[in-house]
């Protein structure tokens, strides 16, 4: 849940896992009331050299432990002008429904979303 | 933290500084960029491209921002664009701990310290109050863990306002915020009025505390 921020940049050891967290990011950065994914600002100020294969910002994606779920954290920048629940339940079901047409799975994802800022 | 936000030309700025796989210099690069200078490297690098993609990124959430600003007539949004900004640098770098949105089992999440900022902000929303330390404690009997929040706030009060009526109207404010504005379940807001001020104090000093 509080993951610290070397752990979300982590590289994805499958690419295809960090193809699917590359979709589940762009497709969160769309959701109304998303300003940005974390980390955003503190990042963008500090370092901006990608590596192959790190993690998009703010999505972190573990694959099933056996026949566990999909378990999905994302953590995002909300605007203030949006009611921070409803743009926290917006990027829960859009991640749902784009991992379930993009890799649907038996054990539906659970989907943790974490509001880290307003703007 | 603050030395990050310098322009890149700061001396203070260059212990900071970070150099591209290219050779480039990070400060060069965005230094370049917000100059627009014809230089082909920088449009056909993809270390200083993918450097000046995060400002890109940056100044897109800035301009929303400001558009936003510029329109909406409620003071909540009028606050300087600066201040807001490094609002949230500040919120992620000490973020405190997650306290639960929405209902109990929807797995969602807000970070305490941006949750006690709309609080605050919303207590001063109350003229002449300035609000002070807000904590925010897991709610329901025992402190347990149901997915409710109860909300202590300490404030200072104008001096000749009087004080049980200004309490409740705090009190309303933030437990509107916390429902309407965040979509928190709040259980108890407990105002704490730890000081008087004098009421014909100007009341244009720097509001949001820290």
């Amino acid at each position: 849940m509080t993951a610290q921020h070397s752990e979300d940049s982590a590289p994805y050891g499958n690419p295809a896992h960090a193809t699917l967290a590359a979709e589940v990011a762009t497709a969160v950065e769309g959701v109304p009331g998303v300003a940005f994914l974390r980390p955003g600002l503190t990042d963008r100020l500090r370092s901006v050299v990608s590596r192959p294969g790190a993690a998009p910002a703010g999505v972190r994606m573990t694959p099933p432990d056996g026949d566990g779920p999909w378990r999905v954290e994302i953590h995002v920048v909300a605007l203030r002008r949006a009611r921070t629940v409803d743009v926290a339940r917006g990027v829960r079901d859009t991640v749902e429904r784009r991992l379930d047409a993009l890799a649907p799975t038996r054990p539906a994802p659970r989907v943790t979303v974490t509001v880290t800022g307003l703007v | 933290m603050t030395d990050r936000t310098d322009p890149p030309n700061n001396a203070s700025a260059q212990a900071d500084d970070e150099l591209l796989p290219c050779g480039r210099l990070l400060s060069r690069t965005w230094d370049d960029w917000e100059r627009q200078t014809d230089d082909p490297h920088l449009r056909s690098c993809p270390h200083c491209r993918q450097a000046v993609h995060g400002l890109d990124d940056l100044e897109s959430v800035v301009r929303g921002l400001r558009e936003e600003t510029d329109s909406s007539a409620a003071g909540y949004d009028t606050e300087p664009l600066t201040r807001r900004i490094m609002d949230v640098v500040r919120l992620e770098l000490r973020p405190g701990r997650p306290l639960p949105l929405g209902e109990p089992a929807e797995d969602l999440w807000i970070m305490e310290a941006v949750a006690a900022r709309a609080l605050r902000a919303a207590a001063e929303t109350v003229p002449g109050v300035r609000a002070g330390s807000c904590r925010l404690r897991d709610g329901g009997d025992g402190g347990g863990d149901d997915g409710t929040v109860e909300v202590r706030l300490d404030i200072h009060a104008p001096a000749d306002a009087p004080l049980p009526e200004l309490a409740a109207r705090v009190r309303e404010r933030v437990w509107e915020a916390a429902d309407r504005e965040l979509g928190m379940g709040v259980t108890a807001v407990d105002i704490r009025v730890t000081d008087l001020v004098p009421s014909s104090m100007p009341d244009d000093q720097e509001g949001g505390t820290a």
